[in-house]
């Protein structure tokens, strides 16, 4: 009755462990367990005791029963983890403890067998074993190291990494002193001591970009930060990061200083250089460029596109290229094109657009190089003008001494010949004869003489000056001079120049002009009719056009027309005709900037255009 | 004294026709002796003579330079005319132009008739020499 009532004394205390605990007799049937025990299995029927474990835990307990025997011969198997995967797929862990149960004689009469639940504590620990390993790669791979400074024994510990990074070696302490001797003198060490005593003064916390001078003597850049830590608001310590940023500083010196030269290099050439991305749109444009198209700073031309800049036609012009570069790939190099600035001002460009290729093989945009070559292309046409008047000028040239050698050589040959008949001859009265032959020729020589000096003089005396004369006042005055003329040819002079018109002349030279013409319109009129001269003006381009119409006998241009300004040509039985003044007036309408043009029809008349340059 | 029936001289400048008339006198015994002042008036007196079947010319010294029809005008429409024998075209011209040597080749060329191109002045021995028949 006792013993019983010992068991149940027992069995109640063991009912009421904190911990899920089971007392198992030799048979490994349970005897006394915690209510916790009973909890942790989750049991259905409640009522264990007397009950096998065999039974109670099915193919677990087949598990444990080898445990439990060799337990109740006295071998512990002590304090295990197990783990296992629930009924929601959620691992668990717990720790079980099978010891022998002995009596008060040390007998084993039985296994103890305690359960307890560490699932969260080992996820805790799994969880912390692999931050520290994530700690550990990122100090490696970030260079970060660390540092702590306790105040109280005034005891400074670096990191593995902190020492590595001043290279030191892995058994060097480190102090306040020689910790901020490390750092660079000047500015990196003025700036770390600063930092230090307001962090410990006020509590501030830092982070700087600093240099150091490692125990081997290489300077590094490093990021230094400190964080002061309070303890009911005293500071008892400082813990700080410590971060070697050497490469990477270095790399970001390097490529700002190719930053630099690159930029540098765009501003300064003399071309427009811009980048523009896939809608055309402006990404870069360098100083030339901004100055050609008028801005003062380059960020205002950024995300503009060229619809923004020219006008719509050579704005869409631009785009169209632009796709076909980026579409194709391939550059467009060295394009002569005409630009019209929104400002109206026209400019040759000459243009070249690389595609910008991306990593996925397609244009991301493309880099556009432009030379304004506008002043070369007015200097082209210049001297295209040049060399134009100048093969014009030479051809004139070759002309005249065409002219002169002829004239002369026909005269010289005339000489030769009639002094050799001279010479030979005995009549008296055919030497007479020659002679008056040879001072004809003489006379000819020299009114040919006097001719081709005139000619020379007007392609030559180029500094004669132009003067602004009204065209119609010196037309009254040539009809004035010539009226004899006129009267006893019975001719009729119709001005209709306007009585505005004032050129720029060389005032001999237009009314020696004007008398040609007009003379000449008479010389050759037809016979059967009275000549009839209208003269009237008209602007055409540049010229201020003299137009002379006459009803003449006008002249067969198909058979004339390339001689009829040439030096002794006449195409008229006409006594007066000496094939000289059409020349001359060519030759000074030319000399003045401008030129002469003939319609004419057999029998009708003929129409004079003479044009006078209008400029200087 | 050699013989020739017909010789023009077509030339604007009295004193070179004076000058040929004078020493032809001295080489060649001659029927008829022409001048026309410029190529149209010789055309047109040969153009005439074809019509009536009378003689046409067998040495004619032709000028270049003349008003209304110049020496190559003239030579563009004789070599087209139907005449059969051969004529002796002498040009006599002050001229060194060699368009005008380019322009005497190419009437050369196209032409039956002999035509020779003289540099003024044309001496006696010159002369003689190219008043013969073709």
């Amino acid at each position: 009755m006792l013993k019983d009532r010992h068991i149940r004394t027992t069995s109640y205390l063991v009912k009421q462990l904190p911990k899920a605990t089971a007392f198992l007799n030799s048979e490994l049937e349970v005897a006394h367990a915690s209510d916790k025990w009973i909890d942790y299995f989750n049991f259905e029927d409640r009522n264990v005791f007397g009950r096998k474990v065999v039974d109670l835990f099915g193919a677990a307990g087949k598990a444990w029963q080898k445990t439990f025997k060799e337990c109740l011969k006295g071998i512990s198997s002590g304090t295990t983890v197990e783990h296992y995967t629930n009924t929601d797929q959620k691992e668990c862990w717990f720790e079980q403890t099978i010891i022998p149960w002995y009596d008060e004689q040390e007998n084993v009469i039985g296994v103890i067998f305690q359960i307890e639940d560490v699932t969260e504590s080992v996820v805790h620990q799994l969880e912390l074993d692999r931050l520290h390993l994530l700690y550990n790669a990122k100090t490696e791979i970030a260079k970060i190291g660390s540092w702590n400074y306790d105040l109280a024994d005034q005891k400074l510990t670096w990191s593995k990494m902190t020492k590595r990074i001043h290279e030191v070696a892995d058994d060097f302490v480190p102090n306040i002193d020689t910790s901020i001797n490390f750092y660079k003198q000047g500015y990196s060490r003025n700036t770390i001591s600063m930092a230090m005593e307001k962090a410990m003064r006020e509590g501030v916390p830092w982070n700087v970009k600093l240099q150091i001078v490692t125990a081997k003597g290489n300077v590094k850049w490093v990021i230094a930060a400190g964080k002061p830590l309070f303890k009911n608001n005293i500071l008892v310590g400082i813990l700080g990061t410590f971060q070697d940023i050497n490469a990477q500083v270095i790399a970001d010196l390097k490529t700002k200083e190719s930053e630099r030269l690159l930029k540098t290099l765009i501003d300064a050439l003399p071309l427009n250089v811009f980048v523009k991305d896939l809608n055309s749109n402006k990404i870069l444009v360098n100083k030339a460029g901004c100055e050609y198209l008028g801005f003062k700073n380059p960020n205002s031309l950024i995300g503009k596109n060229d619809f923004d800049l020219y006008p719509k036609e050579i704005a869409q012009e631009f785009r169209d290229e632009d796709l076909q570069v980026m579409n194709s790939l391939e550059p467009i190099l060295g394009k002569e094109c005409i630009t019209i600035k929104k400002d109206g001002s026209s400019t040759t460009l000459l243009t070249s657009k690389i595609p910008l290729v991306g990593n996925d093989g397609k244009a991301s945009g493309l880099v556009g190089i432009s030379l304004d070559i506008s002043e070369l292309k007015q200097k082209e046409e210049e001297l295209r003008d040049l060399i134009n008047v100048t093969s014009l000028q030479n051809k004139k040239l070759v002309n005249f001494a065409h002219i002169v050698s002829h004239n002369l050589r026909s005269h010289s040959a005339n000489f030769s010949m009639l002094l050799d008949f001279l010479v030979n001859e005995e009549n008296g009265e055919e030497k007479e004869n020659i002679t008056r032959m040879l001072v004809e020729a003489s006379d000819n020589l020299l009114e040919t003489l006097e001719n081709l000096n005139e000619v020379v003089a007007i392609n030559t005396n180029t500094n004669l000056v132009k003067k602004p004369i009204m065209l119609n006042g010196m037309v009254k005055k040539v009809t004035q001079n010539l009226s004899a003329f006129l009267k006893n040819n019975h001719a009729k002079i119709i001005n209709d120049v306007c009585e505005k018109v004032v050129i720029p002349v060389i005032p001999a030279y237009l009314e020696s002009i004007l008398l040609n013409f007009v003379t000449n319109a008479i010389k050759y009129k037809e016979p059967t009719r009275n000549p009839i001269i209208h003269l009237n003006c008209s602007f055409e381009e540049n010229y201020m056009v003299l137009v002379i119409k006459d009803n003449g006998m006008g002249i067969d241009l198909k058979k004339y027309g390339d001689k009829l300004f040439g030096m002794y040509k006449t195409f008229h039985n006409n006594k007066d005709a000496r094939g000289i003044g059409l020349y001359i007036s060519k030759n000074q309408i030319e000399a003045m900037g401008g030129k002469v043009t003939v319609t004419s029809k057999v029998g009708k008349g003929s129409t004079f255009k003479l044009y006078f340059n209008e400029k200087n | 004294m050699r013989k020739i029936n017909t010789i023009y001289i077509i030339d604007d400048d009295p004193i070179t026709v004076f000058g040929i008339k004078k020493i032809l006198g001295t080489v060649v015994q001659c029927d008829t002796l022409a001048t026309y002042g410029n190529g149209k008036l010789a055309l047109e007196a040969i153009q005439e003579h074809l019509t009536n079947e009378l003689a046409i010319p067998d040495v004619i010294f032709l000028d270049i330079n003349m008003p209304i029809m110049d020496g190559w005008q003239f030579l563009e429409e004789f070599i087209s005319l139907p005449i059969n024998h051969k004529v002796r075209v002498n040009i006599i011209t002050s001229s060194i132009d060699t368009a005008d040597v380019e322009n005497w080749e190419h009437y050369r060329s196209r032409s039956h008739h002999l035509i020779t191109f003289n540099n003024k002045p044309v001496k006696k021995d010159k002369l003689d020499l190219i008043t013969k028949l073709a």
